[in-house]
């Protein structure tokens, strides 16, 4: 599409990158199908053909409303459209860059920047646990859904501890460990039953992709070069890979490299991070037969998996997770509009309630329908997002690590 | 067909927000721009106000109020059209079908779907699956495009040699006329009495009735189907080719080509598995009980073997049967990659003349200086050149569209018509001088008028005026051929 | 301009000059069919021959006073055929009055593509309007939708809105094999059996149940038949038999057709009940086409037709004064009413016979 950049834009460092993105889109609303907004709302705006005409109109120097801004705030960066695009439209990048430039050219008001810095702080700094814990006390009188989802968490059980000769990072997360300590304690389980020993570096926290999808980029900067300084050593004394198992993480180490390239600093070492950074699911299929002979038999078999838009359509990771559950003796059920996003969408679900509410309830019926004993998946939002229903939720290195003998 | 506008703009916004609610009418520049084109970019125009009405009395409501206060209505789907079909009104509304997404009815025993007209056409056969039925005509749009979109258009798809257009399969189209008067064309029984005005209305391309609800008729999937990748070292062969499949009695289910500048253009997306080093690539779908289809594969791929295939690859399971279409459905938008835009035409033409016509275009990628992939409905003989572009060149800009015009007018010259299944809309309405005599042109106005007399639904589109004829006419030289082919003329 | 066509044409520039109405008439084979019509005949036979017809395109372009018979045999020497297998119900039968009587024959509830009426295989059409003007809708090629397809309303007209000059058809190759079968069942397990059938990938290519029989053709490759007869039991009819059956019932030639009594079509939804009438059936079309001997008052028969959401025609016999299709709608009528003075502003063409007062 052709597109005239405005002065600022032109000089802008994204700039030309989100040109050349729009060249490659021809147009052709394949996109709109996919697109988990366009299907609740039907209006072009909401969906990612019509995203990319205001990104576009930004670009080109329009003075945006606050109804451009509500349109990109309803996008939940799911990047179902991208997997759809046949003209490779990297779309997940250009709402990126839409939204800093939105930012610049039309600041929110206060209220909504307090609080989006609020939020920020309150899930990546040390709050979000004591916030947590009182909001399990409370449970009884919080609304129906609220208390759903803040079931207790499964305890983490043991570390294992033991020294070994193949070495890997992981990325521990911020809201992960104190929502679901379990999954990372059974990440090092499953991890260590194949030899592989799991760190954790005390330093790094968020990855920063909830400060990046809140306007804070300068902040989200800040996460980054934290943890990479944070690894670094670690990653200097032979670390093979930093394993992630929350995929909306993992999408945002792998784009480590293309934030931080204008920081001489920082340049070469964020894209050894990105080069470095693997999902589980990348990572276990070759060792699964290996791991094979030290499992026991399954608590439930009958199993669907939602794969998180950050995995299939974010690290364009399809039909891998499934294919190790099915080599694992489990029966994967399929189930309708698997690429639609489930409403979670990191902090998504917190500034857009009402969508995000409906996009669960979707979700959790196409989930269900097949009558699966567990809903597995591969990332913290999500697998908040669809608790709290009459079907149990786990990530699916839980549900292995539960068959280790 | 000028549709003067009575009331000024305030009053005509005034009384629409009266009737929708706010959420439902889009009128500043910054909401209606996104909807300024359908899935041909090189036209656009704001429309005065979008519409996006969420119930079928707000829909009457906004026709009854345009119709007393004479402002345009252009319809919209899902704005795939590739024809310009639903291009705004400056002065009208373009009232959105969007909306209205709901499968009514999936009837086993009818072997029926009832559906609004937002609903996309995948999603029919999506609903329709665990029946063990589908609705045949599969566009390469078809994740995206609406049925409301299809009958306007009469879609084809890479099915439809053996299944039929829109028009066989669409039994009953209940709707409005543009004074919001309730109208219902066809019938769930065989035929309905009186002239048969569900086949005008297919294809109208929503100039003669607002859709608000369709019932298609459903076939049973087939119990096995494959398809055959067959390669050619040219392309006037592989044209001939699907000449000699029809000529030996077969009707595949499917029958298409990519030539090799296609076939290179989609495998990055799709992994189709094409043959990248084959001058044209040959997709030949059998479908039926397994019997059957094992014979005919056999009896096929003689043929093609025949007729100079260089080399024959059936699909060994669906999944692959599925990688093959991938390919050819993602085609056009695939050419996103290559080039900022893309301009497809859809002439249709006699089969036999298809090698001839490929050629022809190669010479005219030459003469254009634009590359021109070809990837195309060839049982039907219906071509989707695909002239790459740029859009932010005025002067590749211009020769692309006198390519097009160039391909429209041999088209016409070869026995055969501008548009297969896109639709004239805005876009072909100098090449419909070319087909078609004034009297005759004349004639759709008339039908136009039987169906809106005053003119202001969707107007403008599919039938060019006596002026613009006559400015087109002395662009050209009869016989088609341009006489500066060089030189824009849009 | 030809000679014999320059003919045609003066003789409506006349009538419409003059304001006399034309009785498009050819063979006379379907006299009996439509509305009372009247005025000074305009017979097209002159004007007859094929124009065009290459077998690997799948297309025949025909003059209207073409003799149908001719026709077919042309095809059928290719291995071709007109799928919607018209009636000719006689053998002066010609193109143009087989288009615009736009009638079909068992086929036309086939399987796939070939599931179709005449108006279906009708890719274009040349058309000879009010104005002594000669108009071409549609072409030669399988898909097109340059300007409305007005070809399309042709079929079934009546010739109430022109003279059909040329008419370009879709033909198929004829089947490899065929194969008859019968069964012994009453209507209502007839019906609930052919509903069946339709959700299910079989090669059906004609169906007719009467008098407690139901017979079925397949068509298809030899593969395709044996397997669904596997499926379907019943008991196969020899070849000769089962030709003669089906082209008695294309002609209306079986006994069933012989008597005085009206002859009603309702054209149904095929998946409704058996109709609530007194008098003899016989259903084709998967249950889409039901005849009816009745000496039931029509607006009873109409009623019922409606009932089921379809619609009924007096086909033959019966007191046709009254009007022998159901009437229309305001809406589509005053549609029709413009269409009309669109093509025939004198309305000189065969009045009355598609839309009494048209
Ligand atoms: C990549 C690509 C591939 C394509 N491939 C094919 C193909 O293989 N075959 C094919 O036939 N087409 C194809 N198309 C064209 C396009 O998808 C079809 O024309 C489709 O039917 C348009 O549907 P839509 O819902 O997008 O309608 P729109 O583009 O929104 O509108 C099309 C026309 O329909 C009218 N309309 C829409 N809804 C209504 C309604 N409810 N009532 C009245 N009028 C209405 C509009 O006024 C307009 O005239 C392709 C397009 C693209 C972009
Ligand atoms: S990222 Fe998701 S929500 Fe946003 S436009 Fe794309 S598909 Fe829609
Ligand atoms: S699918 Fe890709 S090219 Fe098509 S409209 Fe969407 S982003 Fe643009």
């Amino acid at each position: 599409m052709q597109t005239e950049l405005a002065d600022f834009a032109r000089q802008h460092a994204d700039g030309p990158e989100a040109a050349d993105i729009l060249r490659a889109c021809v147009h052709c609303g394949f996109c709109t199908a996919t697109c988990p907004t366009y299907q609740l709302f039907g209006d072009e705006l909401d969906g990612p053909r019509g995203r990319i005409y205001l990104i576009k109109q930004v670009l080109e120097g329009q003075a945006p409303t606050e109804r451009t801004q509500l349109h990109l705030d309803r996008c939940l960066t799911c990047r179902a459209c991208e997997t759809a695009c046949p003209s490779g439209v990297k779309y997940g990048r250009l709402v990126e860059i839409g939204r800093e430039l939105l930012a610049e050219r039309r600041p929110r008001g206060w209220r909504a920047q307090a609080a989006r810095r609020a939020l920020a702080w309150v899930l990546t700094g040390g709050a979000f646990a004591p916030l947590l814990a009182v909001g399990r006390l409370l449970r009884p009188v919080l609304p129906m859904r609220l208390g759903a989802q803040l079931a207790p968490a499964r305890a983490a059980g043991t570390w294992p501890r033991t020294p070994r000769a193949r070495r890997m990072l992981l990325l521990a997360g911020c809201v992960q460990p104190a929502l679901a300590p379990n999954i990372n304690a059974a990440t090092a389980r499953v991890f260590d039953a194949l030899g592989i020993e799991v760190l954790t570096v005390a330093r790094a926290g968020c990855c920063g992709a909830l400060r990046h999808h809140l306007d804070q980029q300068a902040a989200a900067r800040e996460d980054m070069r934290r943890n990479i300084d944070a690894w670094w050593p670690a990653i200097e004394a032979g670390a093979e890979a930093i394993l992630v198992n929350a995929s909306g993480c993992g999408t945002m180490l792998k784009d480590y490299g293309v934030l931080l390239r204008a920081d001489p600093a920082y340049a070469a070492k964020a894209a050894r991070i990105s080069a470095l950074a693997r999902d589980l699911c990348e990572v276990l299929p070759p060792l699964v037969a290996a791991l094979a002979p030290r499992l026991g038999p399954a608590v439930s078999t009958r199993v669907v998996f939602h794969p998180p838009c950050s995995l299939q359509h974010g690290q364009q990771l399809r039909g891998v997770v499934e294919g190790m559950l099915v080599a694992l003796g489990a029966q994967v059920l399929p189930f309708a509009d698997a690429p639609l996003c489930c409403g979670s969408a990191g902090t998504y679900s917190l500034l857009q309630p009402a969508v995000s509410a409906t996009l669960r309830e979707r979700k959790l019926a196409a989930l269900t329908a097949p009558r699966p004993e567990v809903i597995l998946s591969a990332n913290i939002g999500c697998l908040t997002q669809l608790s709290g229903g009459a079907t149990p939720v786990q990530h699916w290195i839980e549900w292995l690590d539960e068959r280790l003998r | 067909m000028e549709s003067a506008v009575v009331e000024s703009r305030p009053e005509v916004l005034a009384a629409l927000a009266r009737i929708l609610p706010r959420e439902a009418l889009l009128v500043e520049a910054e909401d209606t721009r996104p909807y300024e084109c359908d899935g041909l970019t090189l036209i656009r125009q704001r429309p005065m106000a979008v519409a996006l009405p969420q119930t079928e009395a707000q829909v009457v409501a906004v026709l009854r109020l345009c119709h007393r206060l004479g402002v345009p209505v252009v319809p919209r789907g899902a704005g795939t059209g590739l024809a310009g079909s639903a291009l705004p009104d400056a002065g009208g509304v373009l009232l959105s079908m969007a909306r209205f997404n709901r499968i009514l009815a999936v009837d086993r025993r009818a072997c029926t779907a009832t559906v609004e007209p937002g609903v996309r056409n995948l999603a029919i056969s999506e609903a329709a699956a665990p029946q063990g039925l589908y609705y045949a005509p599969d566009p390469s749009s078809q994740v995206a495009c609406t049925i409301g979109g299809n009958v306007a258009e009469n879609s084809g798809g890479v099915h439809c040699l053996k299944y039929g257009l829109t028009l066989h399969n669409v039994l009953r189209v209940r709707g409005y006329t543009v004074d919001g008067e309730a109208v219902e064309f066809g019938s769930l029984a065989p035929d309905a009495a009186g002239l048969d005005l569900l086949a005008l209305v297919v294809g109208s391309e929503g100039m003669l009735a607002v859709t608000m609800e369709v019932t298609v008729r459903l076939v049973p999937r087939p119990e096995l189907a494959r398809c055959i990748m067959a390669s050619f070292a040219d392309v006037a062969q592989a044209g001939d080719a699907v000449a000699a499949l029809i000529a030996a009695g077969i009707i595949p289910a499917g029958l298409e080509m990519l030539d090799q500048a296609a076939s290179r253009l989609v495998e990055p997306f799709a992994h189709a598995g094409y043959d990248l080093e084959a001058a044209a690539v040959l997709l030949c779908e059998s479908d039926g009980t397994p019997e059957e289809v094992e014979e005919e594969i056999a009896h096929m791929s003689q043929v093609l073997r025949a007729a100079q295939a260089t080399r024959i690859q059936v699909s060994r399971d669906e999944a692959e049967r599925l990688k093959f279409w991938a390919g050819r459905k993602n085609a056009f938008p695939a050419a996103g990659r290559a080039a900022p835009a893309y301009y497809c035409t859809d002439g249709t033409i006699p089969r036999k003349h298809i090698g001839q016509m490929l050629k022809s275009i190669q010479a005219m990628e030459r003469r254009y200086g634009l590359s021109c992939p070809n990837v195309f409905h060839a049982g039907d003989g219906n071509l989707h050149p695909l002239v790459l572009f740029d859009d932010s060149d005025p002067d590749s800009v211009a020769r692309a569209e006198a390519f097009g015009a160039e391909i429209l007018e041999e088209s016409v010259r070869l026995g055969g018509t501008v548009t297969g299944e896109h639709g004239v809309g805005m876009e072909k309405l100098n090449q419909m001088c070319s087909q078609f005599d004034r009297p005759t042109l004349d004639a759709f106005a008339a039908v136009k008028r039987a169906f809106d007399p005053a003119g202001t639904l969707n107007p403008g589109k599919v039938i060019p005026s006596l002026h613009r004829c006559a400015e087109y006419g002395r662009q050209r030289v009869v016989g088609g051929a341009l006489p500066h082919p060089e030189l824009p003329r849009f | 301009m030809d000679a014999t066509l320059g003919q045609l044409v003066e003789q409506v520039r006349g009538a419409t000059q003059a304001r006399t109405p034309l009785r498009i008439r050819a063979g006379g084979s379907k006299d009996f069919y439509g509305n009372p019509s009247r005025g000074q005949i305009l017979d097209p036979r002159p004007w007859q021959g094929i124009e065009a017809y290459d077998p690997s395109e799948l297309v025949v372009t025909a003059r209207a006073g073409t003799r149908l018979a001719e026709l077919e045999a042309v095809l059928a020497a290719q291995g071709q055929m007109l799928a919607f297998e018209p009636p000719h119900f006689g053998p002066d039968a010609t193109v143009g009055g087989c288009v615009a009587a736009g009638l079909a024959g068992p086929r036309r509830a086939s399987a796939g593509y070939t599931h179709g009426g005449l108006r279906d295989f009708l890719l274009g059409a040349r058309l000879l309007d009010g104005r002594g003007q000669l108009l071409r809708f549609g072409g030669t090629v399988m898909k097109n939708v340059a300007g409305y397809d007005v070809a399309r309303v042709l079929a079934g007209s009546l010739g109430v809105l022109g003279l059909l000059v040329d008419v370009s058809l879709k033909v198929l190759p004829l089947p490899r094999a065929e194969v008859t079968l019968r069964f012994e069942l009453g209507e209502a397990q007839a019906l609930e059996r052919l509903c069946d059938w339709q959700g299910r990938p079989l090669p059906v290519s004609g169906s007719a149940w009467c008098q407690g029989a139901l017979t079925v053709r397949l068509s298809g490759a030899e593969a395709a038949l044996a397997a669904a007869r596997g499926r379907l039991g019943g008991e196969a009819i020899a070849a000769a038999d089962a030709s003669a059956f089906w082209q008695d019932l294309r002609e209306h030639q079986l006994e069933w057709f012989a008597g005085e009594l009206p002859l009603w079509r309702l054209a149904v939804p095929p998946q409704a009940p058996p109709l609530a009438l007194v008098g003899a059936q016989l259903i084709e079309w998967g249950g889409g086409q039901r005849w009816l001997r009745s000496a039931q008052a029509p607006a009873r028969i109409r009623e019922e037709a409606a009932r089921l959401g379809g619609h009924a025609t007096l086909f033959r016999g019966g007191d046709r004064a009254g009007g022998v299709f159901s009437p229309l709608n305001p809406a589509l009528l005053a549609i029709h009413r413009r269409l009309k003075q669109a093509f025939d502003p004198a309305g000189i063409f065969n009045p009355d016979r598609l839309v009494q007062g048209l």
